[in-house]
C-alpha cells in the first residue's frame, strides 16, 4: 500500500515518517515544499532498508501539486496547515489546499475514491469549549465551535478545514479518520504555545495559571497518528491525542524557565485575564480596531478557561505513549535549551 | 444615501479594504467576492458581511454595488474594471494598477468611457505626515522642489514575503517587475506631486542582496533597487530594499527654501531650515529645533491616538472617504488620472531596465 503523508519535510511530519516506517510500512510518499527538509527525511531509511522513501516536491495550493501527490496512494495522511500569518493567508494554507487534494483525490482514475482512507490532523481548537464553562472535561463528544469568528483565525481555519473533509467523505464515501491533538511539542518545536500564556514585549504574561495543558510529544503524537491510519475500527472516527500524566501551565513554564533559562514573567489570574480583556475589547470597539482584539473574554474563555481532557478513546484503540511526560519535557528542553545557547 | 460597496478578491489586502470600509458611514459593504469560494466565505463570516460569491458577475448583477473594491492579483484589474464599469459601478483599484503601461492606459480609458470614476489605493499620500507636507509645499514653506528622496524597506521575512519565496507559482513572480511591481507605487507616487514631467530621465539598477535577513537560499528574487530620474526642474531618487533594516518608508524633499523629511511608519514630519544664526551658533541651534519639531510632532501623535485616529491604515479611511465623496458630488476624484498613468509608465520603464525580458 502506498503511503502519502502531506507536510511530511515538517515538526510533526517527519515524525509520522519514521512512525510509518517503525509500523512496517515500506512505501511511503513524502510530499513536501521544502527541498531543505529532505535530508532528515532520508535520514531515516537508513535503519529501513526495505523501505522506499519517494520525496515529492510541491505546493499544494496547486492543482496540478495535488494531482501529482495523490496518484496511486490508498492511504492519505494530511498533515499541511497553516499555522501563522494573516487569516486569508491561514485559510489558504488550510482549508483551500486540503480542498484541492480532496478533489484531487475525486478526479484520479487508478483508485476508487471509496478504497482510499483519509487522515486528517485536525486540531483542540475545533471545540466548542467556552459554553461548557471552566474545568469542564473534552473529549471526542463535545459539540464543535458555533462561533469559529469570535476565536483566533487559526482555530477558526481548522475548523473550518475539518467541517469540509466530513463534507467530502459524506458526498465521496471514503475512510476518514480524524485526529485532534492538542499541544504538539518537542525538539524542533516552539518553547510556548498560548495555552501557557502570551509573550508581549519583554515579558511573558502567564495566563494559563493551574489549567491543564494538554501537551501531546511530537513521537507520542506521530504514534497516534499512525497507528489510527491503520486501524480497521478507525473508520469514521475522532480521537483526542494528548499525553498522559499532563503538566500544568504553571509547571511547565516553572520547568522551562529551570531547565532552559530564566525569563521575566507575570502571573495574571483568571478573572484578571478576563476584566483585561474586556476593556480591550471595549477599546477595541471604541477606537474602531486602534489596537487589535488580541485578548476578547471568549477568547480568553476558549484558550485559559481550564478544562479536563480525555485521551480514553485513543487508549481504546490500543495507542501507548512511547515517551512518558517527563521524559519528553526533558528532551523538549534539552533541545530549547541548545538553541537558546546557539542563540 | 449611503453607498453600496462590493469587493472582488479576498486576500490578505481585503481585510483592510473592510476594516476602513466600515469606517465611513456613507458606506455599506453588501457582498464579498472571490473565484475561491472558500477565500469569499472566510472574509465574510470573519466580518459579517452579508453575502459572498464566487461569480463576479453574479454578484454585480444581484448587488449593484455604486462601487467595486479590486483587490485581485493586478493580472485581472483590466478585465474586472471593464465588467464593473459595464454594470455601472466605480472602482477603487489596489496597486499596482496593471501588469503593462498600456493595460493601465486601458483600464483608465474604460473608466473614463463609462463615465464612472476610479481611485487607486496610494493609501500613504492620504496619511497625516504625507498631508502636512503637501501643506508645506502649497504654502510655500519649501519654496520650489529641487529634489527628492523616496524610499521603501521590504521584509522578505514577513507574512507577504515568506509567502511568496514559498510558493514559486505565487502571482507576483508573474509580474513583469516582480517583487518591485507589488510596491514600487509606493515609492513613486509620493515622488510625481513634485515632478511633473510626462517623460523624466530614467536610470534603474536592481540587484538581488546576499546578506541580512531578508536573504532566502535558491530564491532569485532581484530585492535591491536604486532609480536615479531627472525631470526638467526636479530630480529624485527612488530606493527599494529588501535588507536595510528598520523596515521603513521615507520622503525627503529638498526645496530652494527649506528641506523636509517625512518618515511614514513614525508618522513624522521635520523641516531642514536655513540656518540664520552666524558662525558657529548656526552649527549650534539645528539639533534642538529639529528636536522641538519631533516632539511637537510626537504629541500630535499621542493626540490622534487618544482621539482614535492613529490606524495603520488611517491613510486609505482618508482616501476612500474622499474618493465616495467625489462619487456623491460628482467632484474630481482624489487622485488625477495623468498621476497614476505617469507613476505606471515609470515602472513600466524601469522594469524594462532590470529585466531586459520585459522590453522583449
Amino acid at each position: 500500500m502506498k503511503v502519502l503523508v502531506t507536510g511530511a519535510g515538517g515538526f510533526l511530519g517527519t515524525q509520522v515518517v519514521a512512525r510509518l516506517l517503525a509500523h512496517g510500512y515500506t512505501d511511503i510518499r513524502c510530499f513536501l515544499r521544502d527541498p531543505g527538509k529532505a535530508e532528515r527525511l532520508l535520514a531515516l531509511t537508513e535503519s529501513y532498508p526495505g523501505a522506499h522513501l519517494e520525496l515529492c516536491y510541491g505546493n499544494l495550493r496547486s492543482k496540478s501539486g495535488c494531482a501529482m501527490a495523490v496518484a496511486g496512494v490508498s492511504l492519505v495522511i494530511h498533515l499541511v496547515a497553516g499555522m501563522k500569518g494573516a487569516p486569508a493567508e491561514l485559510f489558504a494554507d488550510s482549508v483551500v489546499v486540503s480542498r484541492n487534494l480532496l478533489e484531487a483525490l475525486e478526479a484520479r482514475d487508478d483508485i476508487p475514491i471509496t478504497e482510499t482512507r483519509v487522515v486528517l490532523v485536525s486540531s483542540f481548537g475545533v471545540y466548542g469549549v467556552v459554553p461548557l464553562g471552566r474545568g469542564a472535561r473534552i473529549d471526542e463528544t463535545t459539540p464543535l465551535e458555533e462561533h469559529p469568528e469570535l476565536r483566533d483565525p487559526y482555530s477558526h481555519s481548522k475548523l473550518r478545514q475539518e467541517q469540509l473533509f466530513w463534507e467530502h467523505q459524506r458526498k465521496d464515501g471514503f475512510e476518514l479518520v480524524v485526529l485532534r491533538p492538542g499541544v504538539i511539542y518537542g525538539p524542533g518545536g516552539g518553547a510556548f504555545s498560548s495555552r501557557v500564556g502570551l509573550q508581549i514585549g519583554p515579558v511573558f504574561f502567564h495566563l494559563g495559571g493551574s489549567n491543564l495543558l494538554p501537551l501531546s510529544f511530537v513521537v507520542n503524537c506521530a504514534e497516534a497518528i499512525v497507528l489510527a491510519a491503520g486501524h480497521p475500527d478507525s473508520a469514521g472516527q475522532v480521537y483526542n491525542v494528548h499525553d498522559d500524566g499532563l503538566p500544568t501551565a504553571s509547571r511547565y513554564l516553572r520547568e522551562y524557565k529551570r531547565r532552559v533559562k530564566r525569563i521575566r514573567s507575570l502571573r495574571l489570574p483568571y478573572f484578571a485575564t478576563r476584566l483585561l480583556a474586556r476593556c480591550l475589547q471595549a477599546y477595541h470597539r471604541r477606537s474602531q480596531g486602534q489596537l487589535p482584539a488580541i485578548l476578547t473574554p471568549y477568547k480568553v474563555a476558549a484558550a485559559w478557561g481550564g478544562n479536563r481532557f480525555s485521551n480514553a478513546k485513543l487508549h481504546a484503540l490500543g495507542w501507548r505513549q512511547l515517551v512518558s511526560t517527563p521524559d519528553a519535557m526533558a528532551q523538549t528542553f534539552d533541545y530549547l535549551r541548545q538553541q537558546n545557547a546557539k542563540q | 444615501m449611503s453607498l453600496k460597496i462590493a469587493i472582488v478578491g479576498c486576500g490578505k489586502i481585503a481585510d483592510a479594504h473592510v476594516e476602513e470600509i466600515r469606517k465611513i458611514p456613507s458606506a455599506q459593504l453588501c457582498a464579498v467576492c472571490d473565484l475561491e469560494p472558500i477565500m469569499a466565505e472566510q472574509l465574510a463570516v470573519r466580518y459579517a458581511v452579508p453575502r459572498w460569491y464566487s461569480d463576479v458577475a453574479k454578484m454585480l448583477d444581484a448587488e449593484k454595488p455604486d462601487v467595486l473594491h479590486i483587490t485581485t492579483p493586478p493580472q485581472s484589474h483590466l478585465s474586472l474594471t471593464r465588467q464593473a464599469v459595464a454594470a455601472g459601478c466605480h472602482i477603487f483599484l489596489e496597486k499596482p494598477v496593471a501588469l503593462r503601461h498600456c493595460d493601465a492606459e486601458a483600464v483608465i480609458a474604460s473608466v473614463a468611457d463609462a463615465g464612472r470614476k476610479l481611485a487607486v489605493n496610494y493609501w500613504p499620500r492620504f496619511e497625516a505626515p504625507a498631508l502636512e507636507l503637501r501643506r508645506l509645499y502649497e504654502t510655500g514653506v519649501l519654496g520650489k522642489p529641487v529634489h527628492v528622496e523616496s524610499s521603501i524597506g521590504y521584509d522578505l521575512g514577513g507574512e507577504f514575503g515568506l509567502a511568496l519565496q514559498r510558493d514559486p507559482e505565487h502571482w507576483v513572480h508573474r509580474l513583469p517587475g516582480k517583487l518591485f511591481q507589488n510596491v514600487l507605487d509606493h515609492v513613486l507616487n509620493k515622488i510625481t506631486p513634485f515632478l511633473d514631467d510626462d517623460h523624466p530621465f530614467i536610470q534603474a539598477i536592481a540587484w538581488r542582496g546576499e546578506t541580512g535577513p531578508g536573504a532566502a537560499a535558491g530564491s532569485e528574487l532581484l530585492d535591491e533597487l536604486r532609480v536615479i530620474i531627472r525631470g526638467e526642474q526636479t530630480s529624485a531618487y527612488a530606493t527599494f530594499s529588501a535588507h536595510a533594516r528598520p523596515v521603513g518608508q521615507t520622503l525627503r524633499v529638498y526645496g530652494t527654501k527649506n528641506t523636509a523629511f517625512v518618515d511614514y511608519a513614525a508618522r513624522t514630519v521635520v523641516l531642514e531650515r536655513k540656518q540664520t544664526f552666524p558662525s558657529a551658533l548656526g552649527r549650534l541651534f539645528p539639533p534642538f529645533l529639529v528636536s522641538k519639531d519631533y516632539l511637537r510632532q510626537g504629541m500630535k501623535n499621542v493626540s490622534s491616538f487618544s482621539h482614535a485616529r492613529f490606524h495603520f491604515f488611517d491613510g486609505m479611511r482618508r482616501l476612500l472617504t474622499e474618493f465616495y465623496s467625489s462619487i456623491e458630488k460628482d467632484s474630481p476624484p482624489p487622485i488625477s488620472y495623468a498621476e497614476i498613468l505617469r507613476v505606471s509608465a515609470m515602472m513600466e520603464q524601469i522594469f524594462e531596465q532590470v529585466y531586459p525580458e520585459v522590453r522583449a
